[in-house]
């Protein structure tokens, strides 16, 4: 029985003649340019009022958004090594969202153009700092643009590999080609994993290029993976009411797609809590400076909200199996989750903008003497800070966020609407239509 | 090896390849899986049991000898105040760490190959968690007042320090542990219904009544089944977290110090990754000679073997992600403290040790990209040799080159261990043995109800039309 390559695999039309196999030619195409467009809008706005605020504001946006893409690709993969026979049709959404990933590159030149602002402290570093200077080798100009380069290639060449043997196995109906993006995978998870890691301490760390912590690569991947299953859900919560998907992606599968969003939600607490406690724990000026810029400025607002708006809140929210197989409430999840991956993102980003004004430290509230004044003195410390937050954040914070998240909806369109809307001849097609959680 | 029965197909997308070879049905799985316990006792068996037993009998001399002596018995000084029980303590929990995985974080994938491995496994974590508490527990001297480091209310007031990650560790280990046997025993339950019925047919009186005190009057009602599976699903869920927790708060042992080579953010899911490995190279150490000897090629099969290298290659990979970021931040954190302690990890006087960590860990699991050697079960036990001397000397290396250079020059020291420290770490492997293979003799070492579960005539389809690749519900 070696037999693979002279069987091809059951297409859509035998298994279940009935599900829509492809977006109706113009459908869609209003919908497509109307994200397209609000989201340029908002980044025009942003940009037009910003001033040098503006690239912090696009970065906060951009390594968010990213984020979606990149979990996109991982998914895929995972979905490939794992020979997963579930998540066959959910795995199509995520190759039109990592088919973004070139566009993605070419919206990092504000970025490239605002590198002087955005990366200062390295690029026109204090002449008295050898830490900075001991750091030449790294975060040099050159080869942080090398580096650039490596990103985006590896990340576009697997997204466009991966995407097209898929869209080719619709018209082949050939089994050998799900054992070999099996295969594939395996080198391209490993060099996934190194090169997000890489991005994330070059974008995001090095922001302040006094500060490390090796798991840095891990958290934001944890969250950026968690705001793909919160996209992916919206997306195809939306095409669903288009009349499209159906019965191809099924209460089942969103089942599922809340239970790995709910996992992520826990993931990137465990990771974050990682990093927060030891170096709390330890106390070592060199790290905890970082945490200290983020409780000034009313950043530690904005931390507190963290702690419940991605955890705690989340968490109990989407314990539950009704919530998740709820149309509504897990729509209501997804957005929940991809705002606070916006202050999230700010979080990491935005204290070293400096443009807070750093008001009088607010600490030693003094000793409390109940439960019920430290919650008291707590809520009053987080008013006031919220306000300050309020006082210095700017639009364009949530602005570019917002505006690239709607890119990134117009090119996911663009991409359903060329592609087939299920992987058509899967060899695992009927397990994943068949599907059903315990 | 010989008398391999299965045939080594290549992978086939359109089916999913099954998980029971051979022409079995479900009295033929309860035959073999039975037929283990039910079968005269192996020379062999008594062979090995001798062995684990006199190991066992060594360790506890050893724990007398140091009880009476002090903890002076052991190389453990000044610079090196943690040795070898620190390390031999994180070496059994990370091995306790496969079962938890495979039972719990496995059947919430939807695993279903993990039917034919999950008892051993977590028969495995429970005797290494055994091992494991051990060694803290002797470590603290004077082990009349160990129950000390339980917060319980005394005329002295006197309280357990609840900042230490020591004090963590105590709630941590003691809730796993009660979980994982909580879990292994629930899902004992219908097999020892099977024993004891197996028993009373065969006239062994004894056995039978020993079976059902333990089964609690099963017989495999409609109602038991549904109880059964609520509960299972429910510790479950409560192990998950714990696969995770466990042994990230045994890496704030070490990582809420201010020490170089310690205080590191990426050490939590490091350990947890670091323990998987090593569980699942102790897996593969345990099963590959018992599919052997006890005739399971049917029941393992070589798709098992697969997967399970598959996992050893991930997490092996996952290892050396966190040693290179370890090295990356610390050249790029500038602080010459970090980098001296990676410099002399890696050329100090342990260099030895580091090199034999990086080669068992990182560089041996990369042969199980080739697809024959993951399929081939004299390699893969080989290389699950070389995984476990790895895990130990990870544990050697973060414990004492980070310690034995001071900050000052003046206190620099090497660590030496003394013959108690070694006779006590082997000690440690009969009590390992001597359970393991108790539970081997007399235990249903894979679950049957389990396995059954996951053959094709279990599908309620099965035999009907339903679909043209009707290759089971995944």
């Amino acid at each position: 029985m070696t037999a693979t390559a002279h069987m091809t695999a059951p297409s859509l039309q035998q298994l279940a003649p009935t599900i829509v196999p492809k977006v109706k030619d113009g459908d869609l195409a209003t919908a497509q340019l109307g994200a397209l467009v609000l989201g340029a809008a908002l980044i025009g706005g942003a940009w037009a009022t910003g001033g040098e605020r503006f690239y912090f504001s696009y970065l906060v946006g951009y390594m968010g958004v990213l984020g979606i893409c990149l979990g996109a690709l991982f998914f895929t993969m995972v979905q490939h090594i794992t020979r997963a026979g579930w998540g066959i049709c959910v795995r199509r959404l995520a190759e039109n969202i990592m088919g973004a990933l070139p566009l993605m590159a070419l919206l990092f030149v504000p970025i490239y153009v605002g590198f002087d602002h955005l990366f200062h402290h390295w690029v026109h570093p204090d002449p008295n700092d050898h830490l900075v200077a001991g750091k030449s080798a790294w975060l040099n100009k050159n080869f942080f643009v090398a580096r650039i380069v490596i990103y985006f290639a590896i990340w576009i060449a697997m997204a466009f590999f991966f995407r097209r043997a898929s869209l080719q196995q619709d018209e082949n109906g050939d089994p050998a080609v799900s054992l070999r993006l099996s295969r594939v995978a395996a080198p391209g998870l490993l060099l996934f994993a190194l090169s997000v890691t890489f991005a994330a301490f070059d974008w995001i760390m090095s922001l302040d290029p006094h500060w490390f912590s090796t798991i840095f690569g891990l958290t934001y991947f944890a969250g950026a993976y968690m705001a793909f299953f919160a996209f992916t859900i919206l997306m195809a919560k939306w095409l669903g009411k288009r009349g499209y998907l159906r019965g191809a992606i099924t209460v089942e599968h969103y089942h599922d797609l809340g239970k790995l969003m709910f996992a992520f939600v826990v993931f990137w607490t465990y990771t974050n809590f990682s990093q927060y406690m030891l170096i709390w724990y330890a106390n070592l000026p060199e790290e905890t400076r970082w945490f200290a810029d983020r409780a000034e400025g009313g950043w530690g607002a904005i931390g507190t909200l963290l702690v419940f708006g991605h955890f705690f809140i989340p968490f109990g929210f989407l314990m539950s199996r009704h919530v998740k197989r709820n149309g509504v409430t897990l729509s209501i999840g997804a957005i929940l989750l991809l705002v606070v991956h916006c202050f999230d993102m700010q979080f990491l980003i935005l204290p070293t903008a400096g443009s807070h004004e750093q008001g009088p430290a607010e600490h030693g509230a003094g000793h409390v003497a109940n439960a019920a004044e430290a919650v008291e003195t707590g809520i009053a410390r987080f008013t006031h800070d919220f306000g300050t937050y309020l006082h210095g954040v700017h639009w364009a914070d949530f602005g570019c966020f917002v505006g690239l998240f709607f890119v990134l909806v117009g090119a996911t369109l663009w991409n359903v609407r060329r592609a087939n809307l299920v992987p058509l001849r899967d060899p695992r097609l009927a397990e994943a239509l068949h599907f059903q959680n315990f | 090896m010989t008398a391999i029965l299965v045939v080594d197909e290549p992978e086939n997308p359109l089916r999913r390849a099954a998980l029971v070879e051979g022409k079995n049905d479900f009295a033929s799985v309860t035959n073999i899986i039975a037929g283990v316990a039910e079968k005269r006792t192996p020379k062999g068996w008594y062979l090995m049991f001798g062995c684990a037993i006199a190991l066992l009998l060594n360790l506890g001399a050893m724990i007398g000898y140091l009880v009476f002596n002090g903890i002076g018995v052991w190389g453990n000084n000044i610079p090196v105040g943690w040795g070898w029980p620190i390390v031999n303590f994180v070496f059994w929990i990370g091995i306790g760490h496969a079962g938890t995985l495979i039972s719990a974080i496995l059947f919430l994938f939807r695993q279903k190959w993990r039917t034919s491995i999950n008892r051993a496994s977590e028969a495995m974590t429970i005797f290494a968690v055994m091992a494991a508490g051990i060694f803290p527990a002797i470590h603290v001297g004077r082990i009349w007042v160990i129950y000390w480091v339980f917060p319980l209310p005394n005329q002295m007031s006197l309280w357990p320090n609840f900042k230490s990650p020591l004090l963590w560790d105590v709630f941590a280990v003691s809730t796993y542990f009660t979980i994982s046997a909580l879990f292994w025993f629930v899902g004992l339950i219908p097999d020892l219904a099977t024993f004891r019925d197996r028993a009373m047919k065969a006239g062994r009186t004894v056995a039978a009544k020993a079976y059902g005190v333990f089964a609690f009057g099963w017989h495999g009602s409609n109602r038991h089944w549904i109880h059964y599976e609520k509960a299972y699903l429910i510790l479950a869920a409560l192990s998950t977290p714990l696969v995770l927790s466990v042994h990230s708060i045994v890496s704030f042992d070490f990582a809420v110090s201010l020490l170089p080579g310690w205080h590191t953010t990426i050490f939590p899911p490091y350990f947890v990754a670091g323990a998987i490995f090593s569980g699942f190279g102790m897996v593969i150490t345990l099963m590959v000679p018992a599919r052997q000897w006890l005739g399971l090629h049917e029941l393992i099969t070589l798709n098992h073997l697969d997967n399970i290298a598959k996992i050893l290659l991930l997490t092996g990979t996952m290892v050396g992600y966190a040693y290179g970021m370890e090295f990356f931040i610390a050249w790029y954190s500038g602080v010459e403290y970090e980098q001296f302690c990676f410099i002399n990890r890696a050329t100090g006087p342990y260099w030895w040790a580091y090199w034999i960590m990086v080669t068992c860990n990182v560089v041996s699991p990369q042969f199980f990209w080739i697809r024959s050697i993951r399929r081939n079960p004299m390699a893969l036990f080989v290389i699950s040799i070389f995984v476990n001397i790895g895990m130990w000397f990870e544990r050697f290396v973060i414990t004492v080159s980070s310690l034995n250079r001071d900050f000052m020059p003046s206190s620099w020291g090497y660590f030496s261990p003394t013959l108690i420290d070694v006779l006590t770490y082997v000690g440690s492997f009969g009590l390992f043995f001597t359970f393991f293979l108790l539970f081997c003799r007399f235990l249903p070492i894979l679950a049957i109800s389990e396995v059954k579960g996951v053959m094709p005539e279990a599908n309620p389809h099965h035999g009907g039309h339903h679909g043209a690749s009707n290759g089971g519900h995944h």
